[in-house]
């Protein structure tokens, strides 16, 4: 502690950038700190109308098997029914929708509760799926302005794709009940990063699925 | 027969209890979340030769007492490895933000070390992974704020790219004490997430040996 005030006013002196009072109390780093870390604040849910015709529905890796929506991913099994209903109101509404898996998995492999139409593009990367894949050209030639991102694992494909999407300036959509890990950890996380990412969490807009207007 | 019929009413509401009808979303389950152990230090050995040293958005705009002491806090221990990294004739390149304000003096640049600009991602619109190629790097050592930001990104696409990534929790910020939970979860999923393939390594400025 003591060393450490040393080394600040140091810097302050260096840098002059201290104002003489209120200065800082040193801290361990963040292992160090790890027990005193408070808890995030939940996002509130808020309600969206998309338009459908600049929309496109992410459904990412909802392969039936682990490590992507197998048996061992108890969580991402009970995503399924929900995103069953956003993906008939997406087709409903003429939004588009497109697909990635990873690994070995083609499209066939997707679960049948969200599986693809004929016409529905796949793409397949890993957690980043704008990364060796064409969906910034596919989104660009469709003029998709918005992206609902949904998937598993949370902290995994949506956290990255999400990201990449606000990063390239679009608008990203992340319904909490389309995201699924193995920890609630995990889940929360990438929720409150999506949420108040530095630089890009004011495009992201963190919703339930059936608060999503098309 | 009473008793019986009691003690199937029972069982059932216990089982009720015992297994939830559907899994809960993230917002609902917020105050059942457990924080999980802090993950385990590990010191790494730099090659001088394959390996760079990335400075994040240290600025002196945001970098100060004011805005971000635990920023302040971090440059003692980013100016060590700047100096241990140029004295092995290590590559160092610096990042800003896109509309790149003033490095703090105190960690400026040396002639040639290159600097590129972009959000938190570095590599998105930048020469970045095209610098590292060039220069046979396959490993980089990464600092600076914010670690939510700059650090959490850059590192997660070095990796995704199949590059190696060394983070000493000493060398990252969150802007202060209120906000520390940003660090916590940066710590945390760069250390344990499988998506990294286990190619980042959570260490601290004194266990890297040069």
């Amino acid at each position: 502690m003591r060393r450490c005030s040393a080394i600040l006013a140091a810097i302050a002196i260096a840098t002059v950038v201290s104002s003489g009072v209120g200065s800082p109390v040193c801290a361990g780093n963040i292992i160090e700190e790890w027990g005193n870390v408070k808890g995030p604040t939940a996002p509130a849910l808020k309600p969206v109308t998309v338009d459908p015709k600049t929309t496109a529905l992410l459904l990412l890796d909802f392969v039936p098997h682990d490590p992507y929506c197998g048996p061992r991913k108890a969580r991402c099994g009970a995503t399924l029914p929900a995103m069953k209903q956003l993906l008939a109101n997406a087709r409903a509404n003429g939004a588009t929708v497109i697909y990635s898996v990873a690994g070995k998995y083609e499209a066939a492999d997707i679960v049948k509760d969200v599986a693809p139409a004929a016409n529905d593009p796949t793409v397949k990367s890993k957690a980043d799926k704008f990364l060796n894949t064409d969906l910034e050209k596919i989104l660009k030639e469709k003029g998709i302005q918005t992206v609902i991102v949904t998937g598993n694992s949370a902290n995994g494909v949506v956290l990255y794709t999400a990201t990449g999407a606000a990063l390239r300036g679009l608008k990203v959509i992340v319904p909490v009940d389309g995201l699924s890990a193995n920890e609630l950890y995990e889940e929360q996380l990438t929720v409150w990063q999506l949420a108040h990412g530095p630089g890009f969490g004011a495009l992201v807009t963190v919703t339930k699925s059936d608060m999503i207007k098309f | 027969m009473k008793r019986k019929l009691i003690a199937v009413v029972a069982a059932a509401f216990v089982t009720a209890l015992a297994l939830p009808t559907h899994a809960a979303n993230i917002i609902d389950e917020w105050a059942n979340v457990k924080v999980p152990a802090a993950p385990a230090l590990k010191p790494m050995t730099v090659d001088s030769k394959t390996d760079a040293l990335l400075v994040i958005d240290m600025v002196a705009e945001t970098c100060n007492a004011q805005a971000r002491p635990r920023c302040v806090e971090t440059i003692p221990a980013i100016q060590k490895l700047l100096n241990d990294a140029r004295a092995k004739g290590m590559t160092v390149i610096y990042a800003l933000g896109i509309s790149g304000k003033e490095i703090l003096p105190i960690l400026a640049p040396k002639d040639g070390e290159p600097i590129v600009k972009s959000g938190a991602d570095k590599f998105v619109h930048t020469e970045f992974e095209k610098i590292l190629k060039d220069k046979g790097i396959t490993g980089i050592i990464m600092v600076g704020t914010l670690a939510y930001g700059g650090v959490l990104h850059t590192a997660s696409q070095a990796a995704f790219r199949g590059f190696k990534v060394v983070v000493p929790v000493d060398g990252m910020s969150s802007p202060n004490m209120d906000t520390l939970y940003t660090e916590q979860y940066t710590a945390w999923h760069l250390a344990n997430a499988p998506v990294f393939g286990g190619r980042v390594t959570l260490t601290k400025v004194d266990m890297i040996k040069f």
